[in-house]
């Protein structure tokens, strides 16, 4: 029956979802929706935190695997301090298992969601992993890109994720509002429209 | 000894004029402003800039087909360019990649002061996926860019069209 609903909403979200606008910076995004490794739909509400930060990654993907204990970090970092953090697998062919075996193998403190049908990934316009957004707690859209500005840690210049973190905690303006980098694409399900 | 350095270094000469990738595992750096001094040198040519790297299956998926593209299409004035996204740790790797695949120069590794600054000079609606293709015309022009994997029939139609 769980296994019904889950479906259900899916599908609906879906019909939703052909039709629904793409979030750009300063647009207001509403409650959303995602999927447990488990199959249960978990809801993903942006006025519970005073920053929410969505990451799209992969289990496979070596640029984003680079970026597994940064991102460990800042989810540390940052998770009780009024942070919601929302990592997103939107790759059709990394099923719910290879991310729960990815998360563990790597020692990852963060849960990992599936974002079934890539709906999240098309909302967002995200096309490669790791890729980052975060939003305040009216649910606007203040940063859209890279965790940092180099794969390899001992090159990084500017942390722009960390930096629109502060900023939203803090208030204040985000410094830089996005920002891109090289990573593997998202493997979408190809819909038929 | 002398025989022997004359040889190798024939030799050496050879291999590079092949095209072949360098068995030194270094590839040529390209960066922000070598990449439009790379596009006006070959003007004259229609060129499809391929960015890829070693850790990026579709793009390893793809290269066969774009080597064969260019062997077919060059004597019409096509041009395939191949830029590495790897990072200097994975030169060898991607050097030894295009020597596998007999992918011919020219060929380059981006090293980029800014990443980000690189992929918007080539084009602001690109976010880094890869492979990401671009495609110019004779006159040096940019007339499309394919993100992420693409259907190469498709590519091959529009390089002829304007060959």
């Amino acid at each position: 029956m769980k296994k019904l609903l889950v479906s259900a909403a899916l599908v609906g979200a879906l019909g939703t979802h052909l039709f629904a606008q793409q979030f750009s910076l300063g647009a207001k995004v509403p409650a959303l929706s995602a999927t447990s490794l488990q199959g249960s739909a978990v809801p993903i509400n942006p006025q519970s935190s005073t920053a929410t930060v969505l990451i799209f990654t992969s289990t496979r993907c070596p640029v984003s695997n680079a970026y597994n204990e940064r991102m460990d970090a800042l989810y540390k970092q940052f998770s009780g301090k009024g942070v919601q953090f929302v990592f997103l697998n939107a790759n059709s062919n990394e099923p719910a298992s290879e991310v729960a075996e990815h998360g563990k193998s790597h020692g990852l403190s963060y849960p990992v969601l599936k974002d079934e049908w890539n709906i999240l990934a098309d909302r967002f316009g995200a096309r490669s992993t790791p890729e980052a957004y975060v939003l305040d707690r009216t649910g606007t859209l203040l940063y859209h890109g890279s965790v940092d500005d180099a794969q390899n840690p001992a090159r990084i210049q500017n942390r722009p994720l960390q930096a629109a973190i502060e900023a939203v905690l803090a208030g204040k303006p985000v410094p830089v509002a996005e920002t891109k980098a090289f990573g593997c694409t998202i493997k979408r399900v190809r819909k038929t429209t | 000894m002398r025989r022997r350095f004359l040889f190798t270094s024939l030799l050496g000469a050879a291999f590079l004029l092949s095209g072949a990738a360098p068995q030194t595992g270094k590839l040529p750096v390209l960066d922000e402003t070598g990449y439009p001094q790379m596009l006006s040198g070959q003007k004259g040519k229609v060129l499809l800039v391929n960015f890829w790297a070693t850790y990026c299956v579709p793009c390893r998926a793809e290269m066969p087909q774009l080597v064969k593209l260019q062997q077919s299409l060059k004597v019409r004035g096509f041009q395939l360019i191949t830029i590495s996204a790897d990072e200097v740790e994975q030169e060898p790797q991607a050097a030894q990649f295009l020597q596998k695949n007999a992918v011919p120069a020219p060929f380059y590794r981006k090293q980029a002061k800014s990443d980000e600054k690189f992929i918007n000079s080539i084009d602001p609606k690109w976010s880094g996926e890869l492979p990401a293709s671009f495609l110019y015309d004779k006159s040096g022009r940019k007339v499309k860019s394919y993100f992420g994997e693409v259907d190469l029939k498709q590519v091959e139609r529009e390089i002829t069209k304007l060959l």
